[in-house]
């Protein structure tokens, strides 16, 4: 039997972690998938495990100015129901898994666990999201793009929690979010699409395309995004082939029980492009 | 460890592996077979429990993580007004079939009523989407939801 | 009694099951009850060179071939699978042995420190491969586990005039099962007795499969159905296999040995619908009428026969669909491959030969610029027509009405011409399919192989018993059969009990399968009820004992496949609507309707049920139920990939029954339970095929194969 902690609060969580390295689980509903045995059986764990799901102090929703701060340990319905988180996120949230898998999954655990398909991962790289990453003595600041380094791949340290989501407070007029998956709810993700976007006279003055379960991490490209800034309806509609085609270098999927490449890559670039031409094009008029 | 919690309505406590699965603690400890394991994989609602009135799925929790919750199974729930107008109208609809299922879904209901008691169909299909059933097809058991939101009156 | 017989009443085991009271087989304990679990072949096709076995402390054991007392074969059509593995393994997850025992860690890791020792052998993966083998058969000479051919008037000579000639392919892919309750046996060996519980529906299979493996009489061996938490045929044959497991092991151990699988293991190893290859070749006239079809079934049997000789049969028996074709040549083969054992499964070669002959009426009259409705109901069969295999429809056909019934209700021919009208946006389709089920047994199954027996007892305080070896599995069996019996007693429903059955009390009724329960056990049971009945003074305690009768009728030759195939049939037509997402190609069902023949309804929300969840099934099996196997290995192999429909998939239901009656069918029933599966996916399909305007050929219909094939037609 593996040692297991439930820290009664959030410093004694840390020292755990500093003199244990455990394995931090919140809700458990990957790990507890994940590492399952036969039945009747507890799930292997070869670390000890730190249960950190009761801390209130991961679980706080924390606006002000500037951003958001969203607890790590908070529960995805317990963020649909919260008034203060932005409505693109909502809308994500309400599409993955199931009601009683969102009673007590975790955006945390979603972003630790880091599948190519993790559900809220292409709206967080969309918003500019940033983890805070804690171990006693330190806390770190890093974008999701840097924390996220491949399938399943953080850069989370053996002795560190992620404990809140930062998410600057923007405005945005345009949002699009598809998600194909295997059946019409509770599913994996065979690709998914996320596009936002401001437009102020008739120019894009903000743009955020992310693609999910389509590469090793979520595809994002500040750099594609950058051609389409102050552009207006006509000139996005002469880009939109420039654009399709530097996104479909990125875009690498691969076959698996779920879908193949052929369809995640050509539905990838049908969404871009309807998210160019049928939503933003006929916001801007 | 020792984890207590709330278990239909009376205080108990477990000695025992807190990463043991909260269905197994549930089955074997506390012989209660109503709940009832389909998958393992958290996919299809066969171990639905109610977590503090919400539905939460008991093979995908470890025992550990409901300390001090406050958990209901079917056996907490099958004697109350509630339930008898939920059996009722999965009676009355044709909900149910070989049963496996059934009690997950009385649960499901109860979780929804309880916050929205008069839901519409789109509403309901939702907040079961996570219950799998073989047998129905769905609708029947949709069908007697309704029912039971209508006939219940003032229960929820 | 008054009133239809169709009328609902409230099922008898609603409270027991809602409640969570009802027990099933992984809710019993037994005094010292062990655990097993089982190791299985982790090679598609290989010889076993050795085992190595680590040693094994007290209370643990190993169970493997050594110990089966009797034949180390399941009792089947034919006896090539062993209980366990011998010298040789022919799929992933074939068993070699079972590790026993009271702790399940210590289970878990006697088994990691097993290891056997594989010679790899040339493997067979696909109908192709099969047909062409380029390796040692796995079966017999030319590793087909059933060769049919069945004629029907002259077919060679009709195509030699044919105007025109057209081929088609169409594929069907496996499906799973995925009853909520996944398998489990209990096997107790006392005083000199075994006996087994669980998940179950067919006893009499498991006690014969049991006398067979144990070598002993059939005295001495109970076996006792656990209530059922779903079968659809998937604990047909399969509980035989794992029966025998916990039999040996509760003789070797000397305890009770409870084997209960985990859903990734149950989809893993346990049998499938089989997958299809059906070719069809369709000589037309000049008058665009067809005059002969030439029919090439093949499907993948996996690795051991099982029931892929009657499922052959059943598919090719309905291989012309529900259409008068004068001159028919039908040719079937069961394929044996290294892929898990293909089995029962609702509508058991009836929906792959559907699929096929629909799909192919609807690409003939595509070919020839006709209407497919019109097209298919220019060549509806009638009552007095001759079927595939020459026997006589003696009974109404009613679908010219059921297809002008299903039409009104969906609205069918306005929306026909107005999805013809092109638009990009949005993508609309409606399908229309006619079916139907061959009611029971095969021929003379019943008669001469199944001999079904029931007992109907009056105890002393009035209550009566019904005893037979059908199961309840959901299908409503205990409220149908209870209801007909208190009707033709004139008693309450609930003075009549039927129990999960129990081989040391109930006689051999036959399988719950092939949609036989109420049409032929009922109606056995109705007969002896209205013995009951004139019988009911006599004594406090009455018993009556009733065998089956075939109806004079019925005509057949088993070596032949010549005459009735089957006493009756019910029949149906389903229109399904649908839209495809022009950017994703998903399919979204917008409406389904459904007409269907059964005969009398004996409780209409029952059959409401079985509708529903046919059609659920089916639309499931044509969209989102995808399961591949590569190299021998499943690779939608949990609940997770495999996916099901859920609550959001398929909107409401609109279905209607039609009236008819059948003269040796329980109050007018006939079958039910299989027929609405059928109809499911040949109409969604159809519905696809019309939205995207490009030929459907295969089932599932993905949206990666839409893609493709739209892209294929661009």
């Amino acid at each position: 039997m593996v040692t297991t902690y439930r820290p009664p609060d959030f410093q004694s969580a840390l020292t755990i972690m500093r003199e244990n390295r455990a394995i931090p689980l919140a809700g458990g509903t990957d790990l507890m998938v994940s590492r399952r045995r036969w039945s009747g059986l507890s799930p292997f764990f070869a670390k000890p495990v730190l249960f950190i799901g009761h801390l209130e102090e991961i679980k706080r929703v924390e606006p002000d100015i500037t951003n958001i701060k969203i607890g790590s340990a908070c529960s995805l319905t317990s963020l649909l129901e919260h008034r203060e988180i932005p409505e693109v996120l909502k809308i994500v949230i309400s599409q993955m898994a199931t009601p009683a898998i969102r009673n007590i999954g975790t955006l945390g655990g979603n972003i630790c666990n880091a599948s190519p398909a993790g559900d809220a991962l292409p709206v967080l790289y969309a918003l500019d999201a940033s983890v805070v990453l804690q171990r006693k003595a330190e806390i770190r600041t890093l974008p999701i793009e840097k924390f996220i380094t491949g399938p399943g791949e953080t850069v989370l340290k053996d002795d560190e929690l992620l404990t809140s989501i930062i998410i600057p407070k923007k405005s945005y007029n345009v949002g699009f979010y598809r998600k194909v998956g295997t059946r019409q709810a509770n599913s994996l993700s065979k690709l998914s699409f996320q596009g936002l976007a401001r437009i102020e006279e008739g120019k894009i003055s903000d743009i955020r395309i992310s693609f999910g379960a389509v590469a090793l991490t979520v595809i994002r490209s500040r750099e594609i995004e950058e051609l389409l800034i102050e552009k207006s309806g006509k000139e996005i509609e002469k880009l939109i082939s420039e654009v399709n085609r530097l996104y479909s270098a990125v875009i690498k999927p691969i076959d698996d029980q779920r879908s193949n490449i052929r369809y995640r890559k050509t539905i990838s670039l049908k969404l871009l492009r309807y998210f160019l031409r049928t939503v933003l094009i006929s916001k801007i008029g | 460890m020792k984890i207590n919690f709330i278990l239909n309505g009376k205080n108990v406590w477990v000695e025992t592996d807190p990463l043991r699965r909260l269905l197994d603690v549930l089955r074997e400890d506390f012989g209660l077979t109503g709940v009832k394991e389909g998958c393992g994989e958290g996919e299809c609602g066969a171990c639905t429990v109610l977590i503090y009135g919400k539905i939460a799925f008991s093979c995908i929790i470890p025992v550990g993580a409901a300390d001090h919750a406050e958990i209901r199974t079917i056996e907490g729930y099958r004697k109350t007004e509630r339930y008898k107008a939920l059996q009722d109208a999965f009676a009355e609809a044709g909900g149910v079939q070989c049963g496996f299922c059934t009690p997950g879904f009385v649960l499901a209901a109860e979780s929804l009523l309880r916050e929205d008691a008069r839901p519409d169909e789109a509403a309901i299909r939702e907040a079961i989407s996570g219950n799998l059933c073989r047998c129905t097809g769905y609708n029947m058991i949709v069908e007697g939801i309704k029912i039971a939101s209508l006939k219940g009156k003032g229960l929820w | 009694m008054k009133g239809k017989i169709g009328k609902s009443i409230k099922k008898i085991d609603v409270a027991e099951k809602t409640g969570g009271y009802a027990r099933y087989i992984a809710d019993m304990r037994f005094e010292g009850m062990l655990h097993a679990k089982t190791l299985r072949s982790s090679k598609p096709r290989a010889k076993i060179k050795g085992i190595d076995i680590p040693e094994i402390p007290q209370s643990y054991y190993i169970v493997d071939r050594n110990d089966v007392p009797g034949k180390n074969r399941v009792k089947m059509i034919v006896n090539d699978q062993p209980f366990f593995a011998e010298d040789v393994v022919n799929y992933i997850g074939e068993p070699i042995l079972l590790v026993v025992g009271p702790d399940k860690e210590k289970i878990i890791k006697i088994l990691s420190e097993i290891k056997v020792y594989y010679e790899a052998v040339k493997p067979v993966f696909t109908i192709e491969e099969a047909e062409k083998l380029n390796t040692r058969p796995i079966y017999g000479e030319d590793n087909c586990f059933a060769d049919y051919e069945i004629e029907k008037g002259d077919p060679d000579e009709a195509f030699g005039r044919a105007a025109k000639i057209v081929e088609n392919e169409y594929r069907t892919g496996y499906q799973e099962h995925i009853y909520l309750e996944p398998q489990g046996m209990i096997g107790i060996y006392e005083s000199n007795r075994v006996t087994v519980y669980g998940s179950m529906q067919c006893p009499y299979f498991v006690k014969n499969a049991l006398i067979q493996g144990l070598g002993w009489g059939g005295d001495r061996i109970r076996v006792v159905q656990t209530t059922t938490g779903g079968a659809f045929g998937g604990k047909e044959e399969y509980p035989s296999l794992i029966a025998g497991h916990v039999a040996f092991a509760s003789v070797k151990a000397g305890k009770p040995v409870r084997l209960i699988f985990d859903r990734k293991e149950d989809i893993q190893a346990t049998t499938k619908r089989h997958p299809s290859i059906i070719r069809l070749k369709t000589a037309l006239d000049d008058h665009k009428k067809i005059i002969a079809t030439d029919v090439n079934i093949k499907m993948d049997g996996g690795a051991y026969s099982g029931l892929s000789n009657v499922v052959l049969q059943r598919a090719m028996f309905a291989a012309t669909g529900v259409y008068n074709i004068p001159n028919v040549r039908v040719r079937g083969r069961a394929f044996a491959t290294n892929n898990v054992p293909s089995g029962a499964l609702r509508g058991f070669g009836g929906p792959q030969a559907f699929f096929a002959i629909e799909m192919n009426m609807h690409a003939l009259a595509d070919h020839m610029s006709e209407d497919p409705l019109d097209f298919k109901i220019k060549h509806m069969l009638k009552k007095g027509d001759h079927t595939v295999t020459g026997g006589v429809l003696r009974q109404d056909v009613k679908l010219a009405e059921m297809t002008d019934m299903v039409l009104g209700m969906s609205d069918y021919r306005k929306k026909y011409d107005e999805f013809s009208k092109t638009d990009d946006r949005v993508l609309r389709g409606i399908g229309l399919s006619l079916f139907y089920h061959g009611c029971a047994f095969t021929g003379s199954g019943e008669k001469d192989i199944i001999k079904a027996e029931v007992k109907l007892k009056k105890r002393e305080d009035g209550k009566v018993l019904i005893l037979i070896a059908n199961v309840e599995m959901g299908q409503g069996d205990q409220t149908t059969l209870g209801k007909i019996v208190a009707r033709t007693l004139c008693i309450p429903v609930d003075d009549v009990i039927y129990e999960n059955p129990d081989t040391d009390v109930v006689p051999d009724s036959g399988p719950t399968v092939a949609s036989r329960t109420v049409m032929i056990v009922g109606f056995l049971l109705d007969k002896a009820a209205q013995e009951l009945k004139a019988e009911w003074e006599k004594a406090p305690e009455v018993e009556v004992h009733k065998v089956y009768e075939q109806p004079g009728y019925i005509r057949w030759d088993q070596e032949t496949f010549e005459g009735d195939a089957y006493p009756v049939y019910s029949w149906g037509t389903n229109v399904v609507e649908v839209e495809v997402d022009p950017v994703t190609c998903e399919i979204k069902v917008k409406g389904i309707w459904g007409v269907y023949d059964v005969g009398t309804a004996i409780d209409e929300r029952i059959i409401q049920g079985q509708i529903e969840g046919g059609i659920s099934q089916g639309l499931g099996y044509a969209t989102i139920e995808v399961m591949n196997s590569k190299d021998g290995k499943i690779l939608q192999d949990s609940i997770t990939d495999y996916i099901i429909p859920c609550s959001m998939d398929f909107p409401g239901i609109e279905s209607k029954l039609i009236d008819s009656y059948y003269e040796y069918g329980p109050y007018g029933a006939k079958c039910a339970g299989e027929l609405p599966f059928i109809g499911a996916a040949p109409a969604l399909a159809s519905a696809v095929q019309k939205a995207l305007n490009v030929q459907i050929k295969r089932i599932p219909v993905t949206p990666e194969y839409l893609m493709e094939t739209a892209e294929g037609e661009n």
